[in-house]
Formats: structure tokens, sequence, C-alpha cells
């Protein structure tokens, strides 16, 4: 929600605080803040209002009702408050066909509006948070729901065809493939779970209950006479219509969210007396169908459990003084209070709720920390206790852990909405999973500074069952030697392996092995395994300096040399890492031998570039500096 | 030659280490599917259907002819919470690290899947202190230096009050030290949901949290692209 700064001065007056200091105390106590802005002459606030409070904070009235509770202050102007002064009109009626959906709805009737151009400081205001202005009586619409957090909507009366002299407004679902057009001129297909305003008189959709208004009867600049409407509809009906149509407007987002049905005689006051002010024009009168009554809900509060669910030491008066803060009407008890909260606020329904407000308005940095007491472990966790065993063992042997996607292209359980075609599949098994990997890292194997590419997954895999969906942990692991692929070779390292976690885990395994990648169900071995009696010592590492890698390909180059006598591998490293400067990424030694008493030593080189794909100009100057230095000590290259 | 040992993944390392340091103080390394019926995921997390808050989260659901209720790969590892306070009595520690999925764009701080981390206190007594205690515990040892935890007010379902931690790691020479970094949401376990689990919410309370380890990761150590964790590349495993 966009607060502009001075808007909230209508109700703070003087009171209003900085921004820097509506930024601290809404970030403390209540929400937490998207960003401020200057939008011309306004200060713009995106205050990112929590779901629960946005029933009432998403307006202007409710994020200055919410400081000055912070504040411990009142509202200079509160439009909740007062008496509606607004006279009946019996040139309006409404009929509501389901009032649980539709639980109150309001007209209002104005004769002798000019519509126009908006003054500047309503069209500075709207703008100011993105707003369109489009004319006044929309705007003024716009503009009392940006207040107070309820939508409206105006009707040009001259066009909707009147009966029996009066205009009649209807709410009803509507019928299976009716069709609407919105203000905006979109068409939309409609099913039975959408509400309608609709003109009883040829029952035409004059607009989408709750979410935005039809073609039917538009505003325009002819318009004199207009109908306003501010009404409460279920949050569950809006948003499964909105839902259905795809469209999330202001408006539907407000009435999702449960706003309070007291705002619509508030609303209605306000949008007429603007117009008014604003377009002219009389206030001939107003209707108010309320079938469904907003109920107050009282709660009692036990001080007792304010504090031991806080972890505070609150006195009960320093509670009942928060109470009152937030507009609450509080009775003492013995124990407690009784607590209503204020009618705005329709989340405000269990005790819990009130404590939350008492801890939030106080302050959570009063919070003392507090460590439980220690005790004994009740549980070993099997499955991670011998997936760290299988771990051990597996890093040991060279291999290192992937975790791997859970989507396939292609597989037995398919997702009912998934997030791209090539992963509309849950993988069934890890195979393909590790096989990719293999083919992916076997070209870096220099870069890596390694012989063979052995890695290995544990993870969840799925398949279809009887009407469910059946899942294992599956363990795989692959080992690929050759560039050129596969090789049996491949097999007679993962069968070595095997055997040695037969060893280390004491059952035997049964287990698929094809193209080097053997296959295990991890749950059905976990079954076999004694329950242990503790984890193993977690050794903690704390040297990994990670560096993020470099996306451009390496290069690799061979040197092989005979060196002076005592001359060793390190110093030959050490002379082969100064020349070969930044750009060579790795030196790993492949090859000695001694013969006649000299030594030869083959070490492989490997570029690479943070910056760009090298060039073989670019790697040979850098091997030409290297073999000018090895004959300099007098080496000699191979 | 001699083959090279090989590396462990950073986030089972870093679940290896979290369930080390919560074993300590008596919290029991709990797990649960991952395809999760809509029940455990949401009615038994005090997500109604059609409610707002289910737009928190985007859900991958499984298709209709495959499964008899309705299942979807789990957005959190929260309904563990259910799952285990339907099986034990309490007191309950519990902590849950497992995978995790969203039905989100990917980038390079958003995975379809990811690792969180949930924890469960519930007893006689459990309070707001708690929660920060044994997070300031928690932090201290994972990330080896004095930490302090900030609570500001947030909003999920199964949590009231709800509150987003904050940390801030101090007198250490950590990149991140000296600096509040928003880290998780938590707060006091929802009386609806420990009802629904047979509890009764007058007697017991309790704290639940929920991280991305992830983000745990990458923050601890300095990771750029959270889709490095998935893509099984060498490059980036081997640096563990």
């Amino acid at each position: 929600m966009k607060v502009a700064h001075d808007w909230l001065k209508d109700y703070l007056g003087e009171k209003t605080p900085s921004v820097d200091e509506v930024d601290k105390l809404l970030t403390f106590h209540s929400f937490e803040i998207e960003g401020v802005e200057k939008v011309g002459a306004h200060e713009v606030i995106d205050v990112d209002v929590l779901p629960n409070r946005s029933s009432d904070c998403l307006s202007h009235r409710g994020i200055a009702r919410e400081l000055a509770t912070l504040l411990n202050t009142t509202l200079v102007h509160d439009p909740l408050t007062g008496d509606i002064t607004l006279p009946e009109t019996d040139k309006l009626s409404v009929t509501i066909k389901d009032q649980n959906a539709c639980r109150r709805f309001g007209l209002a009737l104005m004769n002798g509006v000019a519509v126009k151009e908006s003054p500047d400081w309503l069209k500075g205001r709207l703008e100011a948070l993105g707003q369109r202005s489009i004319n006044n009586v929309v705007d003024a619409t716009n503009y009392v729901m940006l207040s107070l957090g309820q939508p409206l909507h105006a009707y040009d009366a001259g066009k909707w065809k009147q009966q029996d002299g009066v205009w009649q407004f209807g709410v009803r679902f509507a019928k299976e493939g009716e069709r609407i057009i919105t203000l905006t001129d979109d068409e939309y297909e409609l099913d039975t779970g959408v509400q309608l305003i609709v003109n009883v008189a040829d029952d035409t959709p004059a607009g989408i209950a709750g979410i935005k208004g039809g073609k039917y009867a538009e505003v325009d600049k002819d318009t004199s006479v207009i109908v306003l409407e501010a009404a409460n509809f279920d949050p569950v009906v809006t948003r499964k219509a909105s839902q259905f149509l795809r469209l999330q407007t202001d408006a539907s987002k407000r009435f999702e969210n449960e706003p309070s049905r007291e705002l619509v005689p508030h609303a209605l006051d306000a949008v007429t007396k603007l117009i008014r002010d604003i377009a002219g024009g009389e206030i001939e009168g107003w209707v108010d169908v309320y079938p469904t009554k907003q109920e107050s809900v009282t709660v009692s509060v036990e001080s007792t459990r304010v504090n031991a669910l806080l972890g505070l030491s609150l006195e009960k008066d320093k509670m009942q003084e928060i109470l009152v803060r937030i507009g609450a009407s509080v009775e003492m008890t013995p124990t407690g209070f009784l607590v209503t909260g204020p009618k705005e606020r329709t989340d405000l329904m269990l005790e819990e709720d009130f404590i939350e407000e008492i801890g939030r308005v106080y302050g959570y940095e009063h919070v003392e920390s507090v460590l439980p007491e220690t005790v004994p472990l009740a549980e070993i966790n099997t499955r991670h206790y011998y997936s760290e065993e299988v771990r051990k063992v597996l890093i040991e042997k060279g291999f290192s852990e992937v975790i791997t996607s859970s989507f396939r292209k292609k597989d037995d359980v398919r997702l009912l909405n998934a997030l791209a075609s090539d992963k509309g599949y849950l993988r069934s098994s890890l195979r393909k999973n590790i096989e990719e990997v293999l083919d992916k890292n076997m070209p870096m194997v220099d870069l890596l500074g390694i012989q063979s590419v052995r890695v290995f997954e544990i993870g969840t895999v799925f398949k279809k069952g009887e009407g469910e969906v059946i899942e294992h942990i599956s363990l795989a692991l692959g080992v690929r030697q050759k560039q050129t692929g596969y090789t049996q070779k491949d097999d007679d390292v993962v069968e070595e392996v095997m055997v040695e976690l037969e060893r280390i885990l004491g059952v035997a395994l049964s287990f698929t092995l094809e193209k080097g990648m053997a296959e295990l169900n991890f749950t059905d071995t976990l079954s076999q395994l004694p329950v242990p009696a503790e984890y193993a010592q977690y050794e903690k590492v704390d040297d990994i300096q990670y560096r993020p890698f470099s996306v451009y390909p390496h290069m690799s180059r061979d040197i092989a040399l005979w060196t002076t006598e005592g001359v060793t591998a390190n110093d030959v490293e050490k002379v082969l890492r100064e020349q070969a400067g930044e750009l060579c990424v790795r030196i790993t030694q492949f090859d000695e031998f001694t013969k006649d008493g000299r030594t030869s030593y083959a070490f492989r080189l490997v570029f690479q570039s943070y910056e760009k794909t090298l060039t073989d100009a670019e790697v040979n100057t850098v091997m030409e500096k290297v073999y000018k230095t090895v004959e300099e000590k007098g080496w000699e290259a191979r | 030659m001699d083959i090279p040992k090989g590396h462990q993944h950073p986030l089972t390392k870093m679940i290896a280490e979290i369930n080390s340091i919560f074993a300590e103080i008596g919290f029991v390394f709990a797990e649960g599917p991952e395809a999760e019926t809509e029940y455990y995921n949401f009615d038994r997390l005090n997500v109604p259907k059609d409610h707002p808050a289910r737009d928190m989260q985007d859900t991958f659901w499984f298709r209709k002819e495959d499964v008899k209720e309705p299942t979807v790969l789990r957005t959190h590892t929260s309904p563990v919470q259910a799952r285990y306070m339907d099986a034990h009595k309490p007191p309950i520690r519990v902590i849950v690290p497992g995978k995790a999925f969203r039905n989100e764009a990917t980038d390079a701080t958003h995975e379809a899947q990811f690792h969180q981390l949930e924890g469960l206190y519930v007893d006689k007594g459990v309070h707001l202190g708690h929660l920060k205690g044994t997070l300031e515990y928690f932090f201290s040892k994972f990330l080896g230096g004095d930490t302090e935890v900030r609570f500001r007010p947030s909003f999920f379902p199964f949590v009231e009050p709800g509150v987003e931690v904050d940390m801030k790691l101090l007198n250490s020479d950590s990149k991140l030290a000296g600096r509040w970094i928003e880290i998780m949401g938590a707060g006091m376990v929802h009386p609806k949901v420990l009802q629904d689990a047979g509890i009764d919410p007058k007697e017991y309370s309790g704290f639940a949290f929920g991280m991305g380890i992830d983000r745990l990761g990458m923050m601890k150590y300095g990771v750029e692209d959270v889709r490095h964790m998935y893509n099984g590349d060498l490059r980036f495993v081997n640096q563990f």
C-alpha cells in the first residue's frame, strides 16, 4: 500500500510523525517498509501491509490510526466516527439474492453533478500513488477508497433504466455463460460463482460485484445524475470470482480481506461530500440494505497468559492501556479483561490476537532471551545418521555429492501445473540426473584437478501407487573416467565402492548397475539397519572460502621437463605458478620418474579468465614465457 | 596416483551441522513426505481453502487421477509440525530440515526447489523469549560468534503472534558482522494448530520458526546464485 505522507496529516494533523519516524514506528511495531520515494511534492511511503491487516490498513486512515496507537495519541479527524447525516430516499432500491455473499449494499443519489477534470490537489495525491486521474467523480470514489479502505463505484443514473420511477439495483450470481463488458472494455464470460450488480428493470449486468464496474451506466462528461455504491461482499466469493476471471483489482484485494461492513455509510458520506465539493450537485439521499450484520466479538484475555506467551512481565494496567490505545473497549475482570476490538479491526478474533497487539505495540525489543533447559535427545533420525555414514564412505572414495532437480521432462508422475514443459514430471529415479551430471562435468576434469568424475546423490524419487504417489529415498552414484564415455572400468569402480558400503553398513545392498551408475532404494536399506544409539561427532569445518567460478571455457597445456639434480616437484610447481600468472587457475602434476639420476616431472596447466574466452594465442604467449624460464633454469622441456 | 577425496554438498553439510547444534539442546531431527496432502500442507497450518493466505505460496499440485486425497509438493517443511504433534505428546522439540517446492520463476535468488529448516518447541510455559534464546544460541554456534536476534511484527497463518526475525553477528571479522540480516519467519504456534493436533492451547504453548537453508548458505559462504545448489556443477560443489 502506497501511503502519501501529506495525506496522513489529514488525520493526524500536527502530530504526524516525520517520514523517518513513520518508517521506524511501523517497521518495529506494525509493517515492513518497502521504500520511500518523492513523487512531485509528495513523499510516498510503500508500506507492506500484512495479510491480517489488509482489512483495515489498505487505507490512509488505517495507517494513520495505527500511527496514533503507536504514538499514544488520537486522530484529529477520524472519518469513521460521527453520525451519518444522509437523508433516506425512495428513488433507489436494492434487492440482494444471497445475503451471505452480499452482506451490505448502500447507494447514494446525487443530482446536478458537473463531471470534469479533478482539482490539482486530488490529481496530485492520486498520481503520487500511481493512480491515473479519470474525472472528478471517478477520482472521488478512488480517493475515498484509498482514504478509508472501502471500494466504491459511481453509475450514471441517466443511463440506468428506471422502473416505476425507481433506480432498482440487484445483486445476484451470474448465469453460466453470461457475459459482461467492463469499464475498460474487456469482455468476460462468467460462471455461477461470480456475483453481479444488475439493473433489476432489465436484468442487465452493471458490474462484477466487488471486483470491477461494468461499461453499463458509465460516468462520462455528460453525466449529471449519479448513483454511488458502497457495499460489502463475502471474501471467499470475491476471491474465487477474481481467480476465475484472473482479474485482481484494488477493490477485490480489499474485499478478499474482509473489510468492516461498518465502513459503508462512512464511505458514502465521505464520497458524496467530496463530490459536492469538487463537482457540485445536491445529495438527494441514500438507501442502506444491511441484511447480514457484522457481529462484534468480545474476547476474554487473561493477563497471566499475556505475559506467559510474550515472555514479558507487564502490569495489568499497562496491558489495559495498550488495548485502549488500539481502540478496543476493555472491561476489567479479576484475572484480565473482556476486550472488544474497534469495528474496523475484523482481524481481532482470539485472545492470541489481542496478545499480539499488546506485544507489538509495547515492543518486541523488551523480550529477553531465554535458552530452553537442555534435555536429552529423545530420538535419532535413522535416515540422517546412515546418510552421513554413506557420505563419509563415498567422499573418502573420491565421490562428490550433488543435489539435482526433482523435476524431469518425462517420467512417471506428472504434475498438474508444471513450471515449464521440460519440468512437467517428477523423477522416479536419480540415474538420469546422475548421467547428466557426469556428462556435464566430464569436460571440466582438468579445471577441477581430477582424473575422473565421481558423483552421488541421496534424494527423494516419486512413483505412482494405488490412488497415491509413493516416494522413497534413492541413493545413486556414478563414475566416468574417459572423455569418450562409459567403459567397463567405470563399473569396476562402482562395484568396489559398493563392497565398501556393504562392509560399513553391514547389510547386502541390492542395486542396479548400468553404464557406470548404480542406484538403490535407500529407504529399503534403512529398514534393515539397526536404530543407532547416537549421532557421530560432527566435525566443524570453517575454512571454506567460496569463490564464484568463471563461466568461460578453460584451456589446458601440458609441460614435461627434465630437472637438474635436487629439484623437487614443489620447486617446479612454484616456478610454473609464478610464470603462468593469474590466468593459470590450476596446476596438477600427473607424472614423475627418475632415469640416470635425472628426474622428469609432468604438469598440466589450466587457463581460464573471469572476463572472456581465452584464445590459443593468449595461452601460447603465457606458455612461451614459461618455457623461457624453464630454459633459463637449466631444465629441459621434453 | 591417489584419487582425491570428494566433497560434501554444502546443503547436506549445513543440515548436518544444524542437526548437531540443535541435538545438543534436545531437538529431534523429524521428517515427512515431499508429496504432502493439502490437509497437512495447508489446512492443518490454519491456511483454509480460498483464503488470501494461500497466495503467499505458489503451489505445485498433483493430478486428481493420481491421488485420492488432494496432494501437493510441500511448500514448506511446516506440515511436519502437525504430523509430529499427531504422533507425539508434548514436550516436543523438533527441527525439520528438508526439501520444499514453490511454483515460481527461477532466478539467482529463487529456485522451484529449496531446503527449509522448520523448528518447533511445544511445552508448558514456552514463550517468545525462548524463541529468541534458541535462535541466538543457534546462530552463535552456526556462524561462530556472538549473535543478537530481534523481532519485528509479521504474519503467518500458523503462528500468533507472528514475527520476522533479524539476526546480527557481533564482534566477528566476518563480512556479515555488524548489520541486521532478515533471516526467517517465526512466532508462537497458533492455538488452532495445537488444538487440531489434540494439544490444549490453554495448557501448552509453543514456538515455531522456518528459514531457508539455501539462503543461510548463500549468506554464510557468499554464494551468489542459488541455482548452483541444484545443477550438479562440481565447480561449485568441489569448493566445499
